[in-house]
């Protein structure tokens, strides 16, 4: 059990995450099947139009774990702890992870609409060093030994890389581009409303959940170094 | 490539069937890695706050 005065993170315990992630993988298998068998077949792309309803929702959620990431990296600044520290590197891992993936279905889906596997338009481009910025980071942490320096270090660098990700969101209305506009409920038929959404959230929930577990590993591992003497966080010594 | 110059795509179900494989095998893939690196944090927590000689 924590005593009043450590302050070391202690893990949640409990199978709220495991819940969040069989609930977001029970979503997708439905969701897909509904995109794959059930959803009619667009009329210029045909079924490679499928590919949708899971790019989208990758898309989505990737950016919103890495604008999570954004929001740890502040608070961790701002008020110090280490959870949030665990918090951020978990939301940056979970989101470099769903796009990695968004850029790998995304090839697939060029390839036969756009005739190529990839092209620097600034849609890919944004969305390219916007993995690299994140990946690196995570990457960086490794090699900073000090808990207190790499939680300081890693918020700064995660709000810097963060700067991208409207960048990435607005590229298709700011420059000329061979990606579409947006997918949303207003620009998608309603015929693939319903397996764009379950999917949606489909991701949403195993995104939580792997967020959530995945923050538990950082917080054992922080406890593990923070062994006695037990340094404060950056901002409860007063800031960077 | 099939389909072109009739304004559809035809066929493709070899990308949409690749799309949706390496999306499950990168999903589960990352949720059982994250699974076994919590476990083997909360086995090595266990064991190095177990009693000494228990």
């Amino acid at each position: 059990m924590e005593s009043a005065v450590d302050p070391r993170p202690t893990p949640a315990e409990g199978s709220i995450p495991y819940l969040l992630i069989g609930l977001g993988l029970a979503l997708l298998l439905w969701g897909s099947g509904w995109g794959l068998f059930v959803a009619p077949q667009e009329s210029y792309m045909g079924d490679v139009q499928r590919i949708m309803y899971v790019h989208v929702p990758t898309a989505w959620n990737a950016m919103l774990a890495l604008t999570f990431a954004f929001a740890c990296a502040m608070v961790s600044l701002l008020r110090g702890g280490w959870k949030w520290d665990a918090r951020l590197e978990a939301a940056m891992e979970v989101g470099v992870t769903l796009a990695v993936l968004l850029c790998i279905q995304g090839s697939l889906w060029a390839k036969p609409t756009w005739g190529v596997w990839w092209d620097w338009d600034p849609r890919l481009t944004t969305t390219a060093v916007m993995v690299f910025a994140f990946a690196a980071i995570l990457a960086l942490r490794r090699f900073v030994d000090d808990p207190v320096r790499r939680a300081a270090w890693s918020a700064v660098a995660a709000i810097i890389a963060f700067a991208d990700v409207p960048i990435v969101y607005f590229s298709v209305r700011w420059w000329n581009s061979l990606h579409q506009l947006q997918s949303s409920p207003e620009t998608v038929s309603r015929a693939f409303h319903w397996p764009l959404r379950i999917n949606a959230f489909g991701v949403l929930f195993l995104m939580s959940g792997l967020i959530a577990l995945r923050a538990r590993v950082a917080e054992l591992r922080l406890r593990d170094e923070l062994g006695p003497p037990l340094p404060l966080p950056a901002a409860a010594q007063g800031g960077l | 490539m099939p389909g072109m110059g009739v304004g559809v795509i035809e066929g493709g179900w070899e990308f949409v069937w690749t799309a949706y494989g390496v999306s499950a095998a990168i999903l589960v893939g990352y949720a059982v890695s994250v699974h076994v690196r919590y476990r083997a944090e909360r086995a090595r927590r266990r064991r190095e706050e177990a009693p000494q000689g228990a």
